[in-house]
C-alpha cells in the first residue's frame, strides 16, 4: 500500500482525496516548518531548483554507493516530512477541483528558474489552500500574479495542460498538508528531472501502471511523446507502442492520447510486483 | 565526468532578460536563483538574480554556453584543466 495512504489516507480511498489534508488547520504548521529551514531551504535562493549539491554529483561519480545512498536517504527523508509530491491522473486531479478551495492558477517556479521563461508563457501551476489568499506577501514567488479560479474553470486549465502533455501531480507544504497542483514535464521540472536522473524520490509513482493491449494498438505512434518518464517507446519489428511497467509513473498520459484505447490504467495494488515500487 | 562551471555575477548583470545560457545548453544545465532569498512584500530587483550550473552530471562540455555569453561571464573545465 502507498505509505501516505496508510498514514493520512483515513478511510478514503487515496490520501488526496482525504478533505483533512487541505485543512487550514495544517496550513499553521507549514509556516512554522518553513521559517525555521531558513532562506538556503528556499531553491530560489539557493538557485536553480535543485534538490542536491554537488558533493551528492561528486559522491556519485567516484562510486562512493554508501555515501550517495545516505545522502539520498537523508534528503528523501526531510522532503517527505516537508515537500514532496505523488503522480495523479487527470480524472484524480479533477476530482481534487471538488475536494479544495480556492484554487488557482500560478506561474511554475522550476520553468521560471530553468528557463527564465517570462510569466506570460508560464501559468501552468495551481496553488491551494488559505496560503494563496496571501500570495501578495511573497510577490516574487507568485510572479505575474495568481488568478483565482472556480472549480470549474479548474477543471477546464487541467484539461487543457493534459492536452498539452503535462504531467498532474499532488504536492505537500508541510506533510501532510496538500497545496500544490503541478502541471510538470522533463526536464525542467525539478522533481521530475531529480527522480528520473538522480533516483531520488521526491516525487512518488503514481496509483495506477498503464498497460497495452498488443491486439488494440495499430502502431500510430501518437502516445510515444506524451511520456516524461522515460517508460513509453516503440517497438518497429512489431509495429507497436511499449511500456516499461516498471518504470511507468501511472501518469496516464499516454491513455489519454490513444484513440484507439489501447492502453489502459490498472491498479498499482492490483500487481504483486509493482505494489510498492513507488 | 564532472565539469567546474562558474558564472561570473560581475559580467552577468541581467540575466532574466539575456537568458541566453539557459535556452542554449543542450541539456539544461543551468538554473536561475537570487542572491537574496525570497523577499516578503518586494519584488526582487532584476540585478539580484544569478545563473547557476546545477545539472553538473548533465554536462558534456559542448562549450555552447561559453561561446553564446554575450559578457563572457561562463567557464567551463574539466579535469580541474584550463578553463575555456
Ligand atoms: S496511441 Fe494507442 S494505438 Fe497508437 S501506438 Fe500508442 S498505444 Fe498504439
Ligand atoms: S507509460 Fe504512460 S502512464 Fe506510464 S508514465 Fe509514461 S505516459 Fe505516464
Ligand atoms: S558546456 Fe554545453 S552541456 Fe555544458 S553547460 Fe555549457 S552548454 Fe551545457
Ligand atoms: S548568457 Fe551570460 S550574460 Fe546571459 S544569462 Fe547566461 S551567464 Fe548571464
Amino acid at each position: 500500500m502507498c505509505d501516505w495512504c496508510e498514514k493520512y489516507g483515513d478511510g478514503y480511498e487515496r490520501w488526496y482525496f482525504n478533505p483533512a489534508n487541505y485543512a487550514r488547520r495544517l496550513y499553521k504548521i507549514r509556516r512554522e516548518e518553513a521559517e525555521a529551514s531558513g532562506a538556503e531551504a528556499n531553491p530560489q535562493a539557493a538557485g536553480g531548483m535543485a534538490f542536491v549539491g554537488s558533493d551528492f554529483l561528486e559522491a556519485r561519480e567516484r562510486g562512493d554507493t554508501a555515501e550517495v545512498e545516505r545522502m539520498k536517504q537523508q534528503l528523501e527523508g526531510a522532503m517527505w516530512l516537508t515537500h514532496f509530491g505523488q503522480v495523479i491522473t487527470l480524472e484524480e486531479a479533477l476530482k481534487i477541483t471538488d475536494i479544495m478551495y480556492p484554487i488557482s492558477l500560478i506561474t511554475c517556479a522550476c520553468r521560471r528558474s530553468m528557463e527564465g521563461l517570462p510569466d506570460e508563457e508560464n501559468f501552468t501551476c495551481m496553488g491551494m489552500g488559505a496560503g494563496m489568499y496571501k500570495w501578495e506577501r511573497w510577490p516574487d514567488t507568485y510572479r505575474g500574479g495568481v488568478h483565482f479560479l472556480t472549480p470549474d474553470e479548474a477543471k477546464e486549465v487541467l484539461s487543457k495542460l493534459n492536452k498539452r502533455g503535462l504531467v498532474h501531480s499532488i504536492y505537500t507544504f508541510g506533510t501532510p498538508y496538500l497545496a500544490g497542483l503541478c502541471n510538470c514535464d522533463y526536464p525542467d521540472c525539478a522533481a521530475i528531472r531529480t527522480v528520473i536522473d538522480l533516483g531520488i524520490k521526491v516525487l512518488w509513482k503514481g496509483h495506477y501502471v498503464a498497460k497495452i493491449d498488443p491486439e488494440l494498438c495499430n502502431g500510430c505512434a501518437s502516445c510515444v511523446h506524451r511520456c516524461q518518464f522515460r517508460a513509453l517507446s516503440f517497438i518497429p519489428s512489431k509495429n507497436k507502442a511499449y511500456i516499461d511497467q516498471f518504470q511507468c509513473f501511472g501518469c496516464g498520459l499516454c491513455a489519454t492520447e490513444c484513440d484507439q484505447e489501447a492502453i489502459t490504467l490498472v491498479e498499482r495494488a492490483s500487481l504483486p510486483a509493482l505494489a510498492n515500487v513507488w | 565526468m564532472l565539469p567546474t562551471i562558474t558564472v561570473n555575477d560581475e559580467k552577468c548583470k541581467e540575466p532574466t532578460s539575456c537568458r541566453k545560457c539557459l535556452l542554449i545548453c543542450p541539456t539544461h544545465v543551468f538554473g536561475l536563483g537570487t542572491d537574496v532569498g525570497p523577499q516578503k512584500f518586494r519584488e526582487i530587483d532584476p540585478s539580484h538574480f544569478i545563473v547557476r550550473a546545477v545539472r553538473l552530471d548533465k554536462c558534456s562540455g559542448c562549450m555552447d554556453c561559453v561561446n553564446i555569453c554575450p559578457q563572457n561571464a561562463i567557464q567551463v573545465s574539466f579535469n580541474g584543466g584550463d578553463a575555456r
